[in-house]
């Protein structure tokens, strides 16, 4: 039993770091567009975007297990599944972070569980159809495609509506929008993600016996303690990929960028509010670069665009392997808790080489901020 | 049908409501801002009435975005 409880303890450690990792690589997705127009500060958009990123994951407290339960057999979950799962999805959030590209933490998790199970117990405990190609796939085509359209469509209407007038009162006001489409993106974002963790937990704890699987509701601690990490990540600012979403895809006006996070915000409500879920890194990519190129096609880096839509392509695939390459890892050292304490080891010494060699080069920070 | 698992209904349901929404609300927003700016300038001329339309426009813009973030906050509440 003490083996098992350093196991649990372990695992919710890591699903904490993940979380952390979640608000880290995604703050982009919320506050890109408003720093690149400079309609907030950075330190002072990072800063709000963490605060309504804590209260959004308050905001709804059912159970969010789905990350897990959609796609794999509930009642097959281990401990070191889940731990397989989580460290998958932190090892390609930190992969795809210390390129600078965009790509879903949702994404990275679901495929970790998925390669982390398939390893643990067989392709009959991964729900293929309705799971992977029903509820993560499909999600994956049709929300960046429809945001893309949304954020073109809204821009051209906009041009339209103010084009004619003074521009210093349209950039103040679509600057103003922006705050607002913004904090309403951190919410859905905190909601959203955070949840994915407390859920998480949630199956490590019914798998450990101290919550029941009939009704698996997080405990305060544990919708704290998400909540927490996810806003403590986003105010951290993965700054790499904040300047790949603000200015590498293509250079935003203000009116553009309230555009992007208004058919963003759009999207992830719309699709909240009919039961389909997605991607919000996803979403918000499609509609910055629907944006751009509704001005016009050549202001779009088509290389970056290409890049980031490769590293969502690769996104489960990659999260997979690596989960399931950490559960076999895992196992060689038993079930007990050895295999997932020199695992947490190896990660944290690879994570910090990861960081340090990124603070060795020219201030990301100081760029992104200017 | 086609990936008969896959609940098409609820996907043309977020399509038109992505849609909607989210070319709706940007377009409001533009027209508070389109009200307000012109009704500022017509003011300025003192052009009342022409003042007086686009401060209406402008208020029924803002109206309706609020109006939309309320509604998402409550999606956002009750998923």
């Amino acid at each position: 039993m003490k083996g098992e409880l350093l196991t649990v303890i372990i695992v919710v450690a890591t699903a904490l770091a993940f979380d952390f990792t979640n608000g880290f690589h995604d703050t982009a997705n919320v506050v890109a567009t408003s720093i690149s127009t400079r309609a907030m500060a950075p330190r002072l958009a990072v800063g709000y975007a963490a605060m309504l990123n804590f209260v959004g994951a308050f905001i709804s407290l059912k159970v969010a297990a789905t990350v897990a339960s959609d796609v794999v057999d509930p009642g097959a979950i281990t401990l070191l599944v889940v731990f397989g799962g989580l460290v998958g999805a932190i090892a390609w959030n930190l992969t795809t972070w210390y390129f600078g590209l965009p790509s879903s933490s949702s994404h990275a998790l679901i495929g970790g569980i998925v390669g982390s199970m398939l390893v643990a117990k067989g392709p009959d405990a991964v729900f293929f159809e309705n799971g992977i190609i029903g509820k993560v796939m499909l999600p994956a085509l049709v929300a960046p495609t429809l945001a893309f359209i949304v954020g073109g469509a809204s821009i051209l209407v906009l041009y339209r509506i103010v084009g004619g007038l003074r521009p210093r009162p349209v950039t103040r006001g679509f600057r103003t929008g922006q705050v607002i489409s913004g904090g309403l993106l951190a919410l859905a974002h905190g909601t959203n993600d955070a949840q994915k963790t407390m859920g998480v937990i949630a199956l490590a704890l019914v798998a450990y016996g101290s919550l029941p699987a009939s009704d698996p509701t997080p405990p305060t601690w544990v919708v704290v303690s998400a909540a927490g990490a996810i806003a403590i990540g986003t105010y951290a600012g993965g700054w790499r990929i904040i300047k790949t979403m603000g200015s590498r895809i293509h250079k935003m006006d203000s009116a553009q960028g309230f555009a992007a996070q208004g058919a963003g915000a759009a999207v992830i409500l719309a699709s909240s509010h009919g039961g389909f879920p997605l991607s919000t890194t996803h979403t918000i990519s499609g509609a910055v670069i629907g944006s751009g190129a509704a001005k016009r096609l050549s202001a779009v880096r088509w290389g970056v665009a290409g890049n980031i839509v490769v590293a969502w392509i690769v996104t489960l695939p990659v999260a997979a392997a690596m989960g399931a390459l950490t559960y076999a890892v895992t196992r060689l050292f038993g079930t007990g808790a050895a295999g997932p304490l020199v695992v947490s080891v190896l990660i944290v010494i690879g994570s910090a080489v990861l960081f340090s060699r990124r603070a060795q080069q020219a201030g990301p920070v100081a760029q992104a901020e200017t | 049908m086609p990936l008969a698992f896959v609940d098409w209904d609820a996907l043309l349901t977020v399509i038109w409501a992505s849609l909607l929404a989210g070319i709706g609300v940007t377009a409001a927003y533009g027209l508070a801002i389109l009200g307000t700016t012109r009704a500022i300038d017509y003011g300025r001329t003192g052009r009342v009435a022409e003042a007086a339309v686009y401060a209406v426009i402008g208020v029924l813009g803002g109206a309706t975005v609020l109006a939309a973030i309320v509604f998402g906050i409550v999606v956002l509440t009750q998923k």
